[in-house]
């Protein structure tokens, strides 16, 4: 464990970009895990590398069961179960980080939710442009097949946990802010979590691009 | 300004006498968990055995004294010293309106990693920090400078903390983050999950020593000729005129309390100048409380229940 550790922060010192790595069995060395790289890992195999897909973890915390926790850095969700444990689910945030740790709830829930491009991405991105009034919720959307609506002080933040139609991005900081995960996986979630959850931005990685 | 404000609180006494003061006793709750504990306890004593309604009150510590100090609140479950020391000075004393309940429970406060962090970095010493090659250890955003939490917001430790860091130098090689307490601790059980690395500013008693296998860095001892820490009021430089690239001093805590509950509620301030809730005890019902989730009033129901003799004691 601390020898694998031992590998990862060496690499990182000497990568002071800091991109998501990943674990080959085959040359026994941690690689980086780039979008080119992501997309095919998924090709073939179908699904994202192990430590990204949902898995119960050990998980010791004086947080009670259903809280959600986000660590962009090492691009896991926690959601905490009973007895120690954690649903681990991997995720994918924002190129531009999120730029804000701390505690919010989870404040409403959607299925197949309707996505509206903020107005700066309609200005750059002529494939948001055409959506400018809002795409219906299915496969195509960006927000995937469910969403998760993240209040603070019982104010909309415009951060969500949602879906995705890039299965293959978990793990890695592209695209548009927010928290992505598979399609599955954020069903899973969905059917977990109530309103009034509480989720911790953890001070790592992701939520610190723009300072705390 | 404290001469008009006495006068308008005599004048409110005279207009409605003691017993409404008496009757409702607010017990400010600073975010920590050992305070909250201590404020459960002795709000449950208070009310059964001393007859007054305890009202808690959530309010950061530094406000918490101010509070005390205007006659908005009465008792302040756990003060730490010498974090408000120059508050506490300017406060109490012969015609102070705050007033030191005499039992000081010894704490501690220090910079804390991991046992993985130990074993991978070579961690030990606070001095490392300035280290940029240990500082890169603790790095996650890719900026060069590592990440440590020096507390919440409103704590009296945290403009310490800033101090040291200045001291010591790793204010150049660390970003210095202050936030609330449960994602620093949200953060400490991923970095037990996962094995990253971690470092962070660490008190006792605290259930997280229980938790996890928490290590406290070593300092060179404190030294009260050389230790120099002003706050903003004293003097706007305060940070860059700090010396404090050493051990805390002795920490202690203790109840502390509007100096006029004597006359307006002298059976309360007699029994809070008994109390004694010792660390251990503190650290074990935070632990009850926070960790395996029970009910406070029910710990510290359970607490007195055992405690019966020494409940006696306190309230005679």
């Amino acid at each position: 464990m601390i020898r694998v550790l031992a590998a990862i922060t060496a690499l990182i010192v000497a990568a002071p970009a800091l991109a998501t790595q990943i674990y080959n069995p085959n040359t026994r060395t941690w690689v980086d895990y780039d979008p080119r790289q992501a997309a095919r890992y998924y090709q073939m195999h179908g699904s994202v590398p192990k430590e990204f897909r949902r898995q119960v973890v050990r998980f010791r915390t004086a947080e009670k069961p259903g809280t959600i926790i986000i660590d962009g850095d090492k691009h896991f969700l926690y959601l905490v179960q009973e007895d120690f444990t954690a649903i681990r689910y991997g995720i994918g945030v924002g190129r531009d980080g999120f730029g804000w740790a701390g505690i919010v709830e989870v404040g409403r829930k959607a299925e197949w939710p309707r996505w509206t491009p903020p107005a700066e991405m309609v200005a750059r991105d002529p494939e948001a442009a055409k959506w400018a009034n809002g795409m219906p919720g299915g496969p195509e959307n960006p927000l995937g097949a469910r969403a998760l609506y993240l209040y603070e002080d019982g104010r909309d933040t415009i951060y969500r946990i949602h879906g995705t139609h890039q299965p293959w991005s978990i793990g890695l900081d592209i695209s548009s802010g927010c928290i992505r995960m598979n399609n599955d996986d954020v069903i899973d979630l969905y059917n977990r979590v109530q309103p009034g959850a509480k989720v911790i931005v953890l001070m790592s990685g992701a939520a610190l691009y723009r300072g705390v | 300004m404290r001469i008009s404000v006495l006068a308008t609180a005599l004048v409110g006494l005279a207009a409605a006498p003691a017993v409404s003061h008496a009757a409702t006793v607010v017990i400010g709750v600073p975010g920590w968990p050992s305070a909250q504990v201590t404020a459960h306890l002795i709000g449950q004593v208070m009310e059964a055995e001393l007859g007054v309604e305890a009202r808690l009150r959530p309010i950061g510590t530094t406000e918490l004294v101010g509070a005390i100090d205007r006659g908005e609140i009465d008792i302040h479950p756990e003060l730490w010293l010498p974090n408000l020391e120059t508050q506490v000075a300017a406060l109490s004393g012969p015609d102070g309106t705050l007033t030191l309940a005499p039992t000081q429970v010894t704490a501690s406060q220090n910079i804390c990693t991991t046992r993985d962090t130990v074993e991978l970095t070579g961690l030990t010493e606070v001095a490392q920090l300035a280290d940029p090659t240990m500082a890169l250890w603790f790095d996650t955003d890719g900026d060069g400078r590592g990440e440590i939490w020096i507390g919440d917001f409103e704590w009296s430790s945290t403009p310490i903390e800033r101090a040291r860091a200045r001291s010591y130098g790793y204010d150049e090689t660390m970003m210095l983050l202050t936030m609330e307490e449960d994602v620093a601790m949200a953060g400490l059980d991923v970095a037990m999950a996962t094995g990253r690395p971690m470092v962070f500013y660490c008190y006792a008693p605290h259930y997280k020593f229980e938790l996890h296998d928490v290590v406290k860095l070593e300092e060179p001892p404190h030294d009260p000729s050389a230790w120099s820490v002003l706050t903003p009021e004293e003097d706007p430089a305060w940070l860059s005129k700090a010396q404090a690239a050493m051990a805390w001093p002795a920490s202690t805590y203790q109840l502390a309390y509007a100096t006029d509950l004597a006359q307006t509620a002298p059976n309360v301030a007699a029994f809070l100048n008994k109390v004694t809730i010792d660390a251990e005890t503190a650290q074990a019902m935070s632990y009850a409380i926070d960790v395996e989730r029970r009910d406070p009033a029910d710990v510290a129901a359970e607490w007195i229940a055992a405690n019966a003799d020494k409940i006696s004691e306190w309230v005679q």
